[in-house]
């Protein structure tokens, strides 16, 4: 398929058609509406499953239930609605069931407005359900980036049995950008789901459970410890990010999503005035990708965490920081998305040169 | 142009960012932006940018209230109807439940021939990527609002990937469908980036990203 011109919200809902996604369970929220508008009327075309349930909760319930069953199944909301789902993504962590949800990020706390934000980082890296648990999230900056990662967190999510979440602010969800659907992306080895609940174990008196009850305290601490091999896995094998002119970069500028494109332009911008800046970007939220701050230079003495949110992905920094450069924060937060120009204030602030 | 301006289309066919185009080139006297549908990208976003054209703005009755989507429309939307010295541009919102919304005002049309009910078409949306499928879309919008479409509007741009080809494939789409249909190919907007070596059907127009910024 060549490249078509979309709307990041229908993109979502066309890659996860393609990632094999079997039933969507959601219910509307803006700015996430065009998922389920576009699956509500391509799902059956498909031969596969559209709900709009009564709520989040009854939602998320179902996707409980059809990914006890095996199904490959996807949710969507936006930030107060996931924060409604919480409890039902606690369970499948418990229960060790895969599920891709989106989350297309809107102002908060409670219902804020429907403008973009990030401000879902901690609800999205730190969970908002009880239990030593972690969801898989992704952050991605462009649409493409967007629709490649839905489809391949079917897989993922399959090979870990455990909910993935990708986290996009609302801009990206409403933006227009051109896609393509049918590139390579990457497949996983996956093993059959012999675990799954549908009555087909094959041997008469076996029968498979999906639960998040233990009852004897021995047995929910090893199964904890075994989640917690499951997440070290993930902190191993997972962390994507990019880094943008990072290698003789003075100063580098933290940031994902939106907020990553613009500082794009703002990189340009700063290096023909001749300050050294650079972008790390993290594509995986949780895990956080560690392993690109070993990498960078010895010469990039400051850290400039941007964010649509007031310092949540900083905490992140500070901690994998250890203390080693000199750090800064810029962010705004009720929906507004940071323009160019105050970034490159910002930096040039820091290396202690004038706004322009 | 006529007095009265409407605009419609598939959402993301670029109806916003043509309607603000429209209303600073022409420096009409209302911009009416009747999007019930998108939360984003509308054309009252660039408020300010319109009034220092001398644009009035006209949108929700709750104005500058960018984090609701309550469906409310203000009345001063009417006025041009009913003023006939005044040049609107309006804007609806996406497919025919955004053009619903002009059945309102069918009444108050007095003066029908100073009044173009325009599609704005991006080939590059599945959705309009064919001339059959632009006939239904057209069919159907003109049976939601009550309007017969008089004019398309070739806007065939991809952001960064658009070059003079790729407004000459939407051309040749839009001609099947004037020709099967009767309605004109009006105007042609084509980004102010991208290099020409002619014009195009209808009146060529060139596109400034008002909305889209540019590191969307």
């Amino acid at each position: 398929m060549a490249k078509v011109l979309m709307k990041g919200n229908e993109a979502m809902a066309l890659a996860a058609i393609k990632g094999g996604c079997d039933a969507f369970f959601g219910y509307p929220i803006t700015p996430q509406n065009e998922v389920p508008e576009y699956l509500s009327y391509h799902m059956k075309e498909y031969g596969r499953v559209f709900v709009q349930a009564e709520s989040e909760v009854a939602a998320i319930n179902m996707v409980y239930g059809a990914a006890g069953a095996g199904a490959r199944v996807l949710t969507s909301s936006s930030s107060p609605g996931i924060a409604l789902k919480q409890e039902g993504i606690s369970y499948m962590a418990g229960s060790q069931l895969p599920a891709v949800i989106i989350n297309v990020m809107r102002g908060g706390p409670g219902l804020g407005s429907i403008q973009p934000s990030q401000g879902d980082y901690n609800q999205v890296t730190r969970g908002g359900g009880n239990g030593d648990y972690h969801v898989l999230s992704f952050g991605p900056e462009t649409l493409q980036e967007t629709v490649d990662l839905v489809r391949q967190a079917f897989d993922i999510a399959d090979y870990y049995r455990n909910p993935v979440m990708i986290a996009v602010d609302g801009l990206i969800g409403q933006m227009m950008e051109p896609v393509d659907l049918d590139n390579e992306i990457p497949k996983m080895d996956l093993p059959p789901k012999d675990w799954a609940a549908n009555g087909k174990s094959g041997e008469r008196g076996k029968r498979n459970t999906i639960v998040s009850l233990h009852l004897d305290t021995q047995g929910l601490e090893g199964h904890n410890l075994a989640l917690k091999k499951k997440y070290d896995e993930m902190v191993e094998k997972e962390q994507r990010y990019e880094m943008i002119q990072t290698d003789d970069a003075d100063i580098v500028i933290v940031a994902y999503g939106t907020v990553a494109r613009v500082v794009r332009s703002v990189i340009e911008t700063l290096r023909e005035e001749g300050i050294k800046v650079g972008l790390l970007r993290p594509i995986t939220l949780w895990p956080f990708p560690e392993k690109a701050f070993e990498k960078l230079p010895e010469s990039a003495k400051m850290l400039l965490t941007v964010e649509m949110s007031l310092g949540q992905m900083h905490q992140d920094v500070r901690m994998v920081n250890e203390g080693k450069r000199k750090l800064a924060f810029y962010g705004r937060a009720g929906g507004i998305v940071p323009e160019a120009d105050e970034i490159a204030d910002e930096v040039r602030k820091l290396v202690g040169g004038s706004p322009a | 142009m006529k007095r009265i301006t409407i605009l419609t289309g598939h959402y993301g066919s670029g109806k916003s960012e043509i309607a603000v185009n429209l209303a600073v080139q022409e420096k009409s006297d209302m911009l009416v932006d009747l999007d019930i549908i998108n939360p984003y990208f509308r054309s009252r976003s660039v408020r300010a940018l319109l009034e220092s054209h001398g644009v009035e703005v006209a949108e929700s009755t709750l104005e500058n209230a960018a984090g609701s989507d309550l469906p409310f429309i203000s009345p001063k939307g009417s006025r041009p109807f009913v003023n006939r010295s005044m040049r609107a541009v309006y804007d609806l919102g996406g497919t025919k439940h955004g053009a619903k919304i002009m059945m309102q005002y069918r009444d108050m049309i007095k003066d029908p021939e100073n009044l173009d009910f325009l599609v704005v078409i991006n080939i590059n949306r599945m959705e309009t990527d064919s001339a059959e499928k632009i006939v239904r879309v057209i069919d159907e919008l003109q049976n939601t609002s009550q309007l017969r479409v008089t004019g398309l509007i070739n806007n065939a741009n991809m952001l960064e990937y658009t070059d003079e080809q790729t407004i000459r494939d939407g051309e040749a789409v839009l001609k099947e469908v004037e020709a099967q249909t009767g309605v004109p190919i009006v105007m042609t907007f084509v980004e102010t980036t991208v290099k020409t070596t002619g014009d195009f059907a209808g009146e060529t127009r060139p596109l400034t990203r008002y909305l889209a910024k540019h590191w969307l």
